[in-house]
């Protein structure tokens, strides 16, 4: 649920993860990624993150509600993704997933 | 369609009645054992008894392969509960809940899950207005957490659109007229239809075109 995070980055674990174009829909998956766009929306609105993250082989959106930032997650920042892709007409979107930050190469 | 409804009152086996009887596969969940059986009477519905807020009971109801859940219970919190699992660990595309308390409409958005929400309380004040107001404006429907809206004008003596056709009227990109009802007629509104006093215009209105809409449909001087 909410703000469930993962250890972070351990490099004696080789983190298991498919690529984004691969990821397969409504399953508990993990894709890897860099953050290309962060969004949020000002004012009343509904408080939320959006981040776009990529690979080679696509990219993915990740938004988080009940939040306009997150601690270490910022434009370049290479992550681990860990939920469900729901598809949608915008393309896969991740809803609150935990995450893993990993070290910048 | 396989369709999940959450809550086996009067509005879940109802709709799962009606569904079912359109030709979906519908599942009704609830947690109370009398209501559980009373919808089981209907041979048409299958029926679980679980809750439907404990991700077990969604994983035993197959949400992950659901095409829409339903989350209809007398209860908010739990509506809004089963929205937000549905759509956070089931990705399920389409998200329908109830609103019980107007109050608590604010919260049925995107933040919780829900995709389109339904509030009896606020859809009653509507037609009650629609009802009783000529040349207002009134919010029957909105869709996609408040950016699209259906919309009704009952055309008043001295509406700018008035003898005009529809084509003439300039509403604003992302606006559509759906119908109007014009003598109890439902009329079919093509480009060159000339509006009349008494007309019922019902209009889909996209984001922010509200105030154009109602520039083009409404006299200046109010109802």
């Amino acid at each position: 649920m909410f703000g469930r995070k993962r250890d972070a980055d351990r490099p004696d674990v080789e983190p298991q993860f498919v690529r984004i174009a691969d990821a397969p829909p409504r399953c508990n998956t993990t894709v890897r990624g860099i953050v290309v766009g962060m969004r949020t929306q000002p004012g009343d609105g509904p408080v939320k993150l959006e981040i776009t993250i990529e690979d080679p082989s696509g990219t993915a959106m990740v938004v988080w509600t009940g939040r306009r930032s997150i601690g270490g997650i910022g434009l370049g920042r290479r992550l681990l993704v860990h939920g469900v892709a729901c598809p949608t007409a915008r393309g896969a979107v991740f809803m609150n997933p935990a995450y893993t930050l990993l070290p910048a190469r | 369609m396989r369709i999940v409804i959450a809550g086996a009152g009067s509005v879940g086996r109802y709709m799962a009645a009606q569904l079912a009887g359109n030709g979906h596969d519908v599942l009704l969940v609830d947690n109370d054992a009398k209501a559980a059986s009373r919808a089981r009477a209907d041979e048409t519905i299958s029926v679980m008894f679980g809750d439907a807020c404990e991700l077990d009971t969604l994983v035993r109801a197959k949400v992950s392969e659901a095409d829409v859940v339903a989350a209809v219970t007398g209860d908010d919190e739990d509506n809004l509960v089963v929205s937000l699992l549905a759509k956070q660990e089931f990705g399920v595309p389409r998200v329908v809940a109830r609103v019980n308390n107007p109050n608590n409409e604010w919260m049925f958005n995107e933040t919780w899950g829900v995709d389109v929400s339904v509030s009896t309380p606020h859809l009653l004040t509507a037609l009650v207005e629609e009802a009783v107001s000529v040349g207002s404006f009134v919010r029957i429907l909105t869709f996609e957490a408040g950016r699209t809206q259906l919309s009704e004008v009952t055309l008043a003596d001295g509406s700018p659109a008035i003898g005009r056709q529809i084509a003439e009227l300039n509403l604003p990109r992302e606006t559509t007229v759906v119908a109007i009802v014009r003598d109890g007629h439902v009329v079919r509104p093509s480009p060159e239809l000339a509006l009349r006093v008494g007309d019922e215009v019902l209009i889909l209105i996209g984001a922010g075109g509200e105030d154009e809409v109602k520039r083009a449909l409404i006299s200046a001087k109010g109802s």
